[in-house]
């Protein structure tokens, strides 16, 4: 049941949501797959865990789709490592997504705001 | 090549990257404390599979449809090299079921559905006149003096070419040969539109009588005989003993008419007494039709007399050349494409088994994103893999195939087949095939093993099927077996036919005799005394061969495919209307040696000789017809349509009838006249020696050689051998056929058999917890092998019905093939449906009596 589970959030979060999440944590710098992951983990305190049967099939599409590019370097303990940048167009990919997920998450709170403020759990 | 090379650097990259990403996750974790071993555990619990990530980002690559094909045929291939038997055997259920079908397609296609290889050949046609009230058999064709009336007149046809077969002695170039040759109208190569590969073609006044006599050789000739010498053209060379210069040599495998090695210009002697059928083929002239044709050959006829019997035929040319072949072929062609329906149903039952047991896989894939088109693909692509190797297996098979098809074809029964190869076409054919029925019979698994949701796959045991996939499975056995009971039907009831053909009783006795032919060419032997002199000095010798009984001979032997029929008179009575009796000549001791019963009078002997009054002997049949209840001894009758006072022959003796033509027609009125008394040369040129050995016949046959070489060195044998492998031969063909039926249909049975063997035993093992309960409760042994059986039987009672019905509604094709035996033949039906009954009930047997020996307490802790 929880491997389902997980399942869908992942299937929620394919596309357009985590590129947006990959997007933006790379706007910090360059990183590689298990940094993104950590990245990702650390500032959604815990409560988004991005598998790596998810992670690494979007980085791969970011890739070939121009918004990022990747490159081997050696990390701190000499292990050598792919490490992700945003490209030019990927700043704009992402400036694209967030207005349009600003956007989006106005005309949610829209909609949920006025009538009965309830709680969300 | 660069792109997979690319490809193979990248997959090293990915596991590189994921490699790092897994060391980092532990690093971590044993930073923060945790034990190495534990850390590592758990990092890999988080990571989850990593196969599927791979192959998941893989995915993302993507690119064109071309390297996704790459990619999934990878995939496919890797599955099925990790499951050697499943492939194995469903590699060599396919190779065999494409390899037959694609053989007997390139016999089909060389022979029935290719172009002559002529030049627009559609528009090549053969043109006749049939006799419809003659009282003589013939083919029809156009006669010597209607060819020279109507060459130059014809308006549909823009080119006209006659021609007539014939046997040529060529000496002076290896040992002696008879060779088939013909004799063509100059602008008979023109009219097919071939050119020689070397010299030149007839010319009009090569037709010319008394011209220097000139050759045109074939490849093969060439070849064998002239060391395909180009400077051949030129020389001459001996044929019935007479100088002939060569104008040409043919190109290779062109051979028409029939198997023709040489041609010779065709030179007509109108005469009044000579007459001679010829075959003429034409080429139809732009914008002419067959039916215009027709109404011009007709015109022709009735301005040439007037006579109303006379009916124009124009056939294409390829329907000539096909001819009687086409039924037999197509019946092979039905056959080996129910051995493929069979094969690939045997084979996606397979795909079915394994896709049940595949279904966790599947769930896991589908739960990674993998949608349902993206696994169907899949799965197709690699059953596609699967039918395109064995494709590629099943033309090595096929080529194997045609030789052996060939090769156990009776010599001469199969038209064009010099034309024959695995060529593109049969590549072509066997590829479409393999992928046509690939993505059939692979689909349909695909569909069933990805259809159920995820959910289910995941909690259900990967051992257990649906009910759903049980009845596919059934159905595709069902169908197995209902095709294996058609195929064998027909199969049993060939062989049958055949058995029947050969206990024919003849009339004589084959047994212990052996028989020697030559033609003796008229150049040589220029009357009828020089070829009865040397017929005498060859008999002479015969005579005194150790070991033999008896020797004579006759001109036309009993199934040795050639045979004078025609009417006679009677003194003082008059024969029933198309009333025909065979015309045998024979030596003195004929019937003796034959073994042919002499009812009545005696036999020719030495002193019915040309200078004796002329007599003849009847067989019985002749007797009953003509002189029913009296002695026709001494009665006389006469082969002239007016008879002179010389002309009248007696009868000397009656006997037995015997099967002149071949061994299916029945047993045949004969005239039997003395080769002595014979005047026309034309008569006497062919010629059988028959001896009657004391011993084994085949040992006289080196002897026999011998004393045909003493007579005239250059004389070449036209066949030797015992009458008994001689009538072997004029039944080779049903026997042909009956083989390769069966063979088929063996082959039909063993897959049915592993079918059915397959599905029960597949039923058994996912039973065997419930069969491991039933026992555990006490169930007898019996109870679990009448459990199973029952099983079997709900797969074999539709199957055989429907077998049945198929069998009956398909047999009639063959029943021209049939000898004495009816289609629908009920023993026939009985006995093949209870001998596959018997097979199947043996293929299940095997599972069952494993069922009855389960351990219950294995099976129990295993569920």
């Amino acid at each position: 049941m929880a491997k389902q589970d997980r399942g869908l959030t992942r299937i929620e979060l394919l596309q357009g949501t985590l590129d947006l999440i990959i997007l933006q944590t790379l706007r910090w710098g360059p990183r590689h797959g298990y940094g993104i992951a950590q990245m990702i983990r650390a500032s959604s305190r815990d409560v988004l865990q991005v598998d790596t049967g998810s992670l690494y099939p979007a980085l791969h599409r970011l890739e070939k789709s121009g918004a990022i590019e990747a490159e081997w370097e050696t990390s701190e303990n000499r292990q050598r490592v792919r490490v992700y940048r945003l490209t030019a167009a990927g700043r704009k990919q992402l400036a694209a997504e967030r207005s349009r997920w600003e956007q989006l998450t106005e005309a949610m709170t829209g909609i949920l705001a006025p009538p009965v403020p309830e709680a969300e759990t | 090549m660069i792109a997979l090379w690319r490809r193979q650097r990248r997959d090293l990259e990915l596991n590189e990257e994921l490699d790092a990403h897994m060391r980092m996750a532990i690093e971590e974790r044993v930073a923060h404390g945790e034990p190495r071993e534990y850390a590592e555990r758990a990092a890999r619990r988080e990571f989850g599979n990593l196969g599927v990530v791979k192959e998941v980002t893989r995915e993302m690559w993507g690119g064109g449809w071309l390297e996704r094909l790459v990619q999934d045929v990878r995939y496919g291939a890797r599955t099925l090299r990790r499951s050697p038997a499943f492939t194995i055997v469903a590699l060599s259920t396919l190779a065999l079921g494409i390899g037959a079908t694609t053989a007997v397609f390139t016999v089909v296609h060389a022979v029935l559905l290719r172009a002559l290889p002529y030049p627009r050949s559609d528009r090549l046609m053969l043109l006749a006149y049939d006799f419809p009230n003659s009282p003589f058999i013939t083919e029809g064709g156009i006669s010597d003096r209607q060819w020279a009336d109507a060459r130059s007149r014809f308006r549909t046809f823009a080119r006209v070419a006659a021609m007539t077969p014939g046997l040529v002695t060529l000496t002076n170039a290896g040992d002696p040969v008879r060779l088939q040759e013909a004799s063509v109208a100059a602008g008979l190569f023109e009219t097919l539109g071939i050119t020689p590969a070397l010299g030149r073609t007839f010319r009009p006044d090569d037709e010319r009588i008394g011209g220097e006599p000139v050759v045109i050789l074939g490849d093969a000739l060439w070849r064998e005989r002239f060391g395909a010498d180009s400077t051949v053209v030129g020389r001459p060379i001996t044929l019935d003993g007479v100088r002939h210069t060569v104008a040409g040599v043919m190109p290779p495998r062109f051979a028409y008419p029939l198997d023709a090695r040489l041609w010779r210009p065709l030179r007509i002697q109108l005469a009044p007494n000579r007459f001679q059928m010829l075959s003429v083929v034409g080429r139809l002239r732009d914008g002419a039709t067959r039916a215009q044709a027709i109404a011009e050959l007709d015109a022709f006829a009735a301005a040439d007399r007037g006579r109303d019997s006379v009916v124009a035929r124009v056939t294409p040319l390829k329907d000539t050349v096909v001819g009687d072949v086409t039924r037999s072929l197509l019946v092979f062609a039905g056959a080996v494409g129910l051995v493929l329906l069979i094969a690939c149903a045997n084979v996606a039952n397979l795909l079915l088994m394994r896709a049940t047991s595949r279904r966790r896989e599947m769930a896991v894939r589908a739960a990674l994103g993998a949608g349902r088109p993206r696994l169907v693909r899949q799965l197709v692509t690699e059953s596609a893999l699967l039918w395109v190797a064995a494709g590629i297996a099943g033309v090595g098979v096929a080529a194997a195939g045609v030789r052996a098809l060939l090769a156990l074809a009776p010599t001469g029964r199969i038209p064009r087949h010099g034309e024959i190869g695995v060529d593109a076409t049969a590549l072509a054919f066997a590829l479409g095939v393999s992928l046509a029925t690939g993505l059939v019979f692979g689909l349909i698994p695909a569909m069933r093993a990805t259809r159920s949701s995820v959910r289910d796959a995941l909690a259900s045991t990967a051992r257990t099927m649906t009910g759903r996939d049980g009845r596919l499975r059934g159905a595709l056995v069902v169908a197995e077996i209902a095709l294996a009971l058609v195929l064998l039907t027909g199969a049993a009831l060939m062989v049958e036919s055949f058995i029947r053909l050969r206990r024919v009783e003849l009339g004589f006795r084959p047994a212990g005799l052996a028989l020697l032919t030559v033609d003796l060419p008229p150049s040589t032997y220029p009357s009828s005394a020089a070829m009865q002199t040397a017929h005498q000095a060859v008999l002479d010798r015969l005579g005194r061969i150790r070991g033999v009984e008896s020797a004579s001979a006759v001109n036309f032997i009993p199934l040795g495919g050639a045979m004078i029929r025609g009417d006679f008179k009677v003194d003082g009575k008059t024969i029933p209307p198309g009333y025909l009796v065979a015309k045998p000549s024979v030596a003195p001791g004929y019937f003796r040696t034959m073994g042919i019963g002499l009812r009545l009078g005696r036999e020719f002997t030495a002193q019915d000789a040309a200078s004796s009054p002329p007599v003849a002997i009847v067989s019985q049949s002749v007797a009953r017809q003509i002189w029913p209840g009296t002695n026709p001894v001494g009665r006389r009758i006469s082969n002239k349509d007016v008879p002179g006072p010389g002309d009248w022959l007696t009868v000397v003796g009656v006997v037995d009838d015997v099967g002149q033509t071949s061994i299916d027609t029945h047993r045949e009125p004969a005239i039997y006249l003395p080769i002595r008394q014979l005047t026309q040369p034309f008569f006497l040129e062919h010629m059988s020696f028959v001896v009657r050995a004391v011993g084994d016949p085949a040992r006289l046959l080196p002897a026999m050689r011998h004393a045909l070489r003493d007579v005239d060195p250059n004389q070449p044998i036209g066949s030797i051998g015992t009458m008994e492998s001689a009538i072997s031969a004029t039944v080779a063909e049903p026997l042909f056929q009956a083989r390769l039926i069966a063979a088929f249909s063996v082959v039909a049975l063993v897959l049915a058999a592993i079918g059915i063997y397959g599905v029960v035993a597949y039923s058994v093992a996912e039973r065997t917890h419930e069969i491991g309960i039933r026992v555990a409760l006490g169930a007898a042994r019996a109870n679990v092998v009448g459990m199973v059986l029952r099983r079997v039987l709900v797969l074999v009672v539709p199957g055989v019905t429907l077998g049945i019905a198929g069998a009956l509604a398909t047999t009639r094709v063959l029943s021209s093939l049939l000898f004495e035996v009816r289609p629908n033949d009920p023993i026939t039906f009985t006995g093949v449906a209870a001998m596959l009954g018997a097979v199947a009930i043996v293929a299940g047997l095997v599972p069952a009596r494993r069922a009855s020996r389960v351990d219950p307490l294995v099976a129990l802790r295993a569920g």
